[in-house]
């Protein structure tokens, strides 16, 4: 039994990862910028509903609410420091360091304006407990699965079955010739950022309701995400999610052979070695 | 040359002019972390000390002689700790400063017995405070000695095997080694032992793999993420008790109706009613457990001052620290002595019932 509910408590987490992984891979597979602040749109969101909810809004309405707020976030973030810097020509490690400086801005102006503390969600049947068997699941973990899976099935259909998706599919694969065939990569740009964080604001909110809320919880979450993309494949928005979820599993799993401090550095040395046999990652055939 | 060194000499004495205290004011300090992650803690222990010694200079100070505390942010650095300690006592001649934090106050202390200045420590609680200086009195038990109340009624509660949930820093390494050491001499045994990071909130691997041991106890030294830890413990709806010291004594966990049946060890400190309004009427905030403790450090010293001042003698370091235990029995908040660096106080078994903290027996331990 504890093996099972080790291998379900897994496919929670990897879930979330899931869905700061494809969006994620999302922004890096189109704009090339490995946009770090990304965490801090994350944890952005989840103060966002947790102050909504404290003021009495409705729990879905504050999600809604972080979910908008987020996406022009995103929006300003591309259309006001990545587009800048690339008019000005600042090469990707120039980008990639406005990036830590924007995170570590969001996560100090979070800790200053809502205090370091561990903020719980004022929302009471988040941890209301659902017995299947011998599976102990809260509503927050449940609900955290079914969104983050539907957000998953939503990001695929938009990709392959929208016109914009299919926009963003061709700026990412040759932003030359989407320039030159006049779908305007920079303005797909911001639509790509603003998606995206919106995207990441579904998890950012909804694990924090199961977890709680730290101003520096979004980095974790965005480095195994960052490394599920890598291994999944630059570019293939299922190969990420997967293999978030693979990795999420394996740090639980992990633990009843080996003390909890050495899991993630073990589960992270699997996929250093897998990495070294296949370093484009796993489904990179299917970009 | 001369022009220079005169210059240099004025500058010298306005420093000085300006750092000293006029004659009648008692000028003391305080060492605390007052911004970055412990700074909740640390402005606490701020407003416990500061709302004592208005209360006293409001009466007319001590013996007519007001006090003032020149609080500095040691960002519970130890490094940072170091140069205060330092700009305080050589520059301004400073003869007592409270502290907090173990880290810091362990810097801090070997310079403490070398410039014999006296430091009051109400919030830190490593097993090493207690002998790191004579001139460092705790005004609060060791975790070691929290421990060794929890095992003791443990063992006599027939939870004789343990399981451990520790934070994988200093304060939980520490009580982690303490269990390991104190429940096995009370007659019990450590069946497993589990780390978690600090500020982590996700327990439950953890503590699936720690249920695994059947133990019949599961003790939990962590400083942050309570809430959370009570949550998932009742999603585990575990058959074990659930036990641990003040770190477990998190408000928002005790009043979880979640956090129902879970024990732990608190130094027993609680501030009239009265006192506890005019606190959270002056800062907005209730008088917790750090600004409890800091006001009853507070009075101890301004009781020290008051002794020495009747007896006309001079405020240093060092008469602050005999007088200290000369007067040796203290009734502040609560009842204190010190025959050593470390006070005898109460220790209370607590137990969170419906949001309540409910003791369910006192020992005095030190």
């Amino acid at each position: 039994m504890i093996l099972l509910q080790l291998l379900i408590n897994g496919l929670v987490t990897g879930c979330a990862l899931g869905v700061v992984a494809i969006s994620f891979a999302l922004v890096y597979a189109t704009t090339k910028i490995f946009h770090v602040a990304h965490a801090g749109v994350y944890t952005l969101a989840g103060y966002i509903a947790w102050m909504l909810a404290s003021h009495g809004v409705p729990d879905v309405l504050a999600l809604a609410a972080a979910v908008v707020v987020c996406a022009a976030v995103g929006a300003l973030i591309q259309s006001q420091l990545y587009a800048r810097l690339e008019r000005r020509r600042a090469t990707h490690l120039v980008v990639l360091i406005a990036s830590l400086g924007l995170l570590a801005v969001m996560q100090n102006i979070l800790a200053a304006v809502f205090s370091p503390n561990i903020l719980q969600f004022p929302v009471l049947w988040g941890s209301r407990i659902i017995a299947l068997g011998g599976i102990r699941l809260t509503y927050s973990q449940l609900l955290t699965v079914v969104v983050c899976l539907a957000a998953y099935v939503g990001v695929m259909w938009f990709a392959y079955a929208t016109p914009l998706g299919k926009r963003i599919r061709a700026v990412a694969s040759n932003p030359f010739l989407a320039q030159i065939t006049r779908l305007q990569p920079n303005a797909v740009y911001v639509y790509v950022v603003a998606i995206a964080s919106a995207i990441v604001a579904l998890p950012g909110v909804l694990v924090p309701l199961d977890l709680g809320l730290q101003p520096y919880g979004g980095i974790t979450p965005l480095l195994t995400a960052t490394i599920a993309m890598i291994a999944g494949g630059v570019g293939s928005i299922s190969g990420a999610f997967m293999l978030s979820i693979v990795i999420a599993v394996l740090q639980n799993l992990s633990l009843l052979v080996i003390p909890g401090e050495w899991s993630i550095g073990i589960t992270f040395f699997i996929f250093v070695i897998f990495m070294l046999f296949r370093p484009t990652g796993l489904f990179a055939a299917a970009r | 040359m001369i022009r220079a060194i005169g210059a240099v000499a004025m500058l010298a004495a306005g420093i000085l002019i300006c750092g000293a205290a006029s004659a009648d004011t008692i000028l003391l300090g305080a060492v605390l972390p007052l911004t970055g992650p412990a700074a909740v803690v640390g402005t606490q222990e701020m407003r416990g000390i500061q709302f004592a010694i208005d209360a006293t200079n409001a009466k007319g100070g001590v013996q007519g002689n007001k006090v003032e505390v020149q609080f500095e942010d040691n960002q519970a650095k130890a490094d940072q700790a170091v140069l205060i300690f330092n700009k305080l006592v050589d520059l301004q001649h400073i003869p007592m400063m409270f502290v907090g934090y173990s880290g810091p106050t362990l810097a801090m202390a070997p310079l403490a017995t070398r410039k014999k200045v006296l430091m009051v420590n109400a919030g830190a609680q490593a097993d090493k405070l207690s002998t790191a200086s004579p001139y460092l009195v705790n005004t609060l038990p060791s975790t070691g000695d929290e421990v060794k109340v929890m095992s003791k009624y443990l063992i006599e509660q027939g939870k004789k095997n343990a399981a451990v949930l520790f934070e994988n820093d200093a304060p939980g390494i520490g009580g982690r080694d303490d269990f390991v050491d104190l429940f096995p001499k009370a007659g019990g045994t450590v069946l497993a032992q589990e780390p978690a990071q600090f500020g982590q909130t996700d327990y439950r691997p953890a503590l699936l793999k720690l249920a695994a041991a059947k133990p019949d106890v599961l003790y939990v030294v962590i400083t942050a993420g309570m809430p959370s830890l009570v949550q998932q413990l009742h999603q585990m709806n575990p058959d074990f008790l659930v036990a641990g010291s003040t770190f477990m004594a998190d408000p928002a966990a005790i009043a979880d109706p979640a956090s129902n049946g879970i024990i732990h060890t608190q130094v027993q400190i609680d501030a009239p009613p009265d006192l506890a309004t005019a606190f959270k009427a002056k800062y907005g905030n209730d008088m917790d457990f750090f600004a409890r403790q800091y006001y009853n450090a507070a009075q101890i010293v301004l009781t020290v001052l008051d002794k020495l001042a009747s007896e006309k003698q001079p405020v240093t370091g060092e008469t602050m620290h005999d007088m200290l235990f000369r007067i040796h029995r203290f009734q502040g908040l609560i009842p204190m002595e010190f025959n050593s660096n470390t006070a005898t106080v109460p220790i209370g078994i607590n137990e969170m019932k419906d949001g309540k903290d409910v003791t369910l027996k006192q020992v005095m331990a030190q």
